[in-house]
């Protein structure tokens, strides 16, 4: 497939600037960066070329405004949408740009988790067959997960030979996905942030939400613990992300989408993370400079200075990881039966076994969502947990053990957990030895 | 002469920054020990076997862990590892950036004169627990450091900065075309890392416009002549290769043998880099005893350049690869940019250079280097390099250099006849 002009249209927001950077480097594309605004669409075209660390790449990249819109579509062999995430907002674009597209061109919409088939019938029968759901993750040149999403009127050769440019040019890894709420990467990864979540709230006079975020760090797997993960993407993605999953899907894991009463209230306080100054967590300047992470404590809904929180088990995990020690790691947090190591494992096994349903139901094969836990979110996949709890414990014998009954007699555990493969990644980076 | 064969091995992956996952030097040692005896199928009963009859031994290269990670006495750090090595002998291996060859020719010499049968050799280096300018002054070491690194913000940089200016005045070339060419060197090992699943900058954009255009913000000046995309970059990692004496192969391996060692060589110039070039000015050669170190293997092995079907070269930065070109002897000296203009040097061409991206592409742990390259030459004539694995590879040589060019080591490794 030669794509050798693309116009990204919504290019002033973060991944509209950053998939821009994708293109003009990988792939070497001409890249019109398409912005209501002309003085953003300057100021993204900068942060595009710095994104991916490289100047040269400043002559592939053109600024325009929507008065442009037209002549720089009719140019282009890829139309990238990265407009809001608004299903009107979107279908007015898909309206206004239908009868300037090129026969030839392939039109891509880079939405989390909206359906590619609604938006695809905002254009035209013959041009519909070139519509896919292309969805990067933030930030793409770290982040190289692609998840790629055919509509069900998507031509087969035309999906087969984007997904090769996807993965061999832009250096993509391209993992398709049926059209479904959220598609896969958020949907696992929300299941599981808000499960911890609601086990903040359950734990509240434990200390709730870095009570949590404590018994989730590192050493379980993660760059970042995933309340302080729920508060940088901001609690108001986070609720729309989790609704409409809640909304749109069905599945033994239904509940664990529905968000907090304490979070819908913060919302509504505009606490909504780091982005508006406050939000699970806040950081407090001090008179004299000292900086402190205070977090929100759901029981008094106050804030309070962040606790530092001392568990037997993540202390002695922390010292055989930091050893190479992984066996000894994963015996302890498996051997020890304290409230806090019973809360870490059960998130764990309820992350692999719902992240293997979900790969089972929605993706290409049981490989399909370690790929994107690791590519899209850096957190260990599913495969490497399950292969680092088996170093110390039979995976379903562990699972019988730690899941609450009521779960137990939602899910087919048997149908999950059937040939079940090694994972294709190394489990040894992903499980840092840090809180 | 008895021959020195090569079972196997392992590298960490050297994208990992083992500082921020909060692992320690026995994590790093632990991993690559355990990757590489499973590679070679063993386990540490097999060490503790051969050790009863004092048959196996290790070698670990590492530059400067005293300073990384205030750690000495780093060969009898593998007890740490597993009880298996208490008894081992094992020693650590010095010769800055080329520590790895050191400890790779300690080993090899044990082995030809029959004092083991199994050598261990393990090459590290954990560099990201210090920031850039820390680690630039520590690596200044490598040079005389009282006279060319104290108090100068990254040393190496302009040492080969001034090897670079030296070649374009030595052999009278034009400063832009030679620049076209560094970028040239830098573009195709990035590329060529692209391809290896376990090199620095495989995820990294960078192309040929990128590597030439020096002075911005994302590429900027360093060293002279050199910009950040003339330089290997800071890297943690490990690299393991086990070696087996012909007793060893003849009593355990029935069919075809292993690959082994043709020739190696091995030459120490000068300490200082203005001595080096005062003592090579009347010279072709700029660098005579880096030269002279690959005669010195392909007299060994008996093979010339031309039975060579790929290189491994220490390509610290681009200026240093320009070298190694004519002291492998692809092309006469001062003509270096032939080999570059016509691609033979690229992942397609007759001679290619560093199909694993090279220290620039694939990462530059500096105790590590050498027995990684030594590990790809093995990897590469076992056609096991998967994703990089060249078409025509019967013979490897690699070239792995301490200092300014000062401790010059070379490998050959090819397929037993």
């Amino acid at each position: 497939m030669q794509i050798d002009t693309v116009t990204v249209i919504g290019a002033n927001g973060t991944m509209g600037c950053n998939i821009a950077g994708i293109f003009a480097s990988f792939g070497n594309a001409k890249v019109y960066m398409v912005c209501r605004n002309p003085s953003d669409a300057q100021e993204a075209y900068q942060r595009a070329a710095l994104s991916v660390r490289a100047e040269a790449i400043g002559r592939n990249l053109i600024p325009k405004g929507y008065d442009d819109l037209d002549a720089c579509i009719a140019e282009s062999d890829f139309i990238m949408e990265c407009v809001a995430e608004n299903l009107e907002v979107k279908k007015a674009v898909y309206r206004r740009i239908s009868s300037s597209i090129p026969k030839r061109a392939i039109v891509a919409s880079g939405t989390s988790g909206l359906s590619i088939n609604t938006l695809a019938e905002e254009l035209d029968e013959e041009r519909r067959r070139q519509f896919f759901g292309v969805h990067f993750f933030n930030p793409p040149y770290s982040m190289t997960l692609c998840e790629f999403i055919p509509s069900q009127y998507a031509d087969k050769t035309q999906a087969h030979l984007l997904k090769l440019y996807l993965r061999d040019v832009l250096h993509r890894n391209v993992v398709e996905v049926k059209d479904t709420a959220a598609f896969m990467g958020n949907r696992i990864g929300f299941q599981f942030i808000n499960l911890a979540l609601q086990f903040a709230e359950k734990y509240k006079y434990s200390g709730g939400i870095d009570y949590i975020d404590t018994i989730m760090g590192g050493f379980t797997g993660r760059a970042m613990a995933p309340l302080t993960t729920s508060d940088f993407v901001g609690l108001d993605v986070h609720q729309a992300i989790v609704k409409n999953i809640y909304e749109n899907t069905c599945d033994y894991e239904h509940n664990s989408f529905v968000l907090p009463a304490f979070v819908q209230e913060m919302i509504r306080e505009k606490r909504l993370g780091r982005k508006s100054g406050a939000g699970l967590y806040k950081l407090v300047r001090h008179s004299g400079g000292a900086k402190e992470i205070y977090v929100y404590d759901i029981e008094t809904q106050e804030y309070r200075p962040k606790r530092k929180y001392s568990f037997p088990f993540a202390e002695h995990m922390i010292f055989h990881l930091r050893n190479g020690n992984y066996e000894m790691a994963f015996r302890v947090l498996v051997n020890n039966h304290s409230p806090e190591a019973e809360i870490c494992l059960e998130l764990l096994v309820r992350y692999v076994l719902y992240s293997l349903y979900v790969s089972r139901t929605v993706g290409e094969d049981i490989h399909s969502s370690d790929k994107v836990m690791a590519s899209g979110f850096n957190w260990a996949p599913p495969l490497c947990v399950y292969n680092a709890l088996q170093l110390a414990e039979n995976f379903e014998r562990l699972a019988d053990r730690i899941l609450p009954a009521e779960l137990k007699n939602l899910l087919d555990m048997n149908e999950i957990l059937v040939d079940i493969p090694s994972s294709e990644y190394d489990f040894r980076p992903y499980f840092k030895a840090k809180g | 002469m008895n021959n020195v064969y090569i079972l196997g091995g392992a590298q960490t992956d050297f994208e990992r920054n083992w500082s921020k996952e909060g692992k320690n030097v026995v994590a790093l040692l632990r991993e690559v020990v355990e990757d590489g005896l499973h590679n070679i199928g063993f386990d540490y009963e097999d060490i503790v076997r051969l050790n009863r009859e004092n048959k196996i031994a290790c070698f670990v290269g590492n530059f400067i862990g005293e300073y990384y990670i205030n750690q000495g006495h780093l060969g009898a750090l593998l007890t740490e590892v597993h009880p298996a090595f208490h008894g081992v002998p094992s020693a650590r291996y010095e010769a800055a950036c080329a520590s790895g060859s050191v400890a790779l020719d300690s080993a090899s010499s044990h082995l030809r004169a029959g004092d083991y049968e199994v050598a261990l050799v393990i090459g590290f280096e954990l560099m990201k627990t210090v920031d850039s300018k820390r680690c630039g002054d520590y690596l200044g070491r490598a040079a005389f450091y009282e006279e060319e690194s104290q108090g100068i913000e990254y040393p190496f940089p302009k040492l080969f900065g001034r090897l670079a200016d030296e070649t374009v005045a030595r052999y009278g070339l034009d400063t832009k075309r030679y620049l076209n060419n560094l970028a040239s060197i830098a573009s195709i090992n990035y590329e060529n890392a692209k391809r290896n699943p376990l090199s620095q900058t495989r995820k990294w954009f960078m192309s040929h416009e990128q590597a030439n255009l020096r002075g911005g913000e994302t590429n900027p000046c360093i060293g002279g002549l050199l910009a950040a995309s003339d330089c290997s970059q800071v890297t943690d990692g490990a690299a393991f290769v086990a070696l087996a004496s012909e007793e060893y192969i003849r009593r355990n391996c029935s069919g075809r043998k292993p690959p082994v060692i043709k020739g190696f060589g091995h030459r120490v110039a000068p300490m200082k880099f203005a001595e080096k070039m005062k003592e090579s000015q009347k010279n072709e050669q700029i660098l005579p005893w880096t030269r002279q170190t690959v005669i010195d293997a392909y007299r060994r092995a008996g093979l010339t350049v031309d039975d060579i079907d790929f290189f491994e070269t220490h390509d610290c930065f681009t200026s240093s690869e320009y070298c190694a070109i004519s002291a492998f002897g692809i092309t006469p000296c001062g003509r270096e940019y032939e080999a570059i203009e016509s691609g033979r040097i690229s992942f397609a061409g007759d001679k290619p250079i560093n199909p694993s991206g090279g220290l620039i592409g694939c990462g530059h742990p500096v105790g590590a280097s050498g027995v990684r390259m030594f590990l790809d030459l093995y990897k590469q004539v076992s056609g096991i390099c998967g994703g990089y694995q060249l078409e025509k590879a019967n013979n490897g040589m690699m070239l792995n250099i301490g200092g300014s060019a000062t401790t010059n080591y070379s490998f050959i490794v090819g397929n037993s006849i």
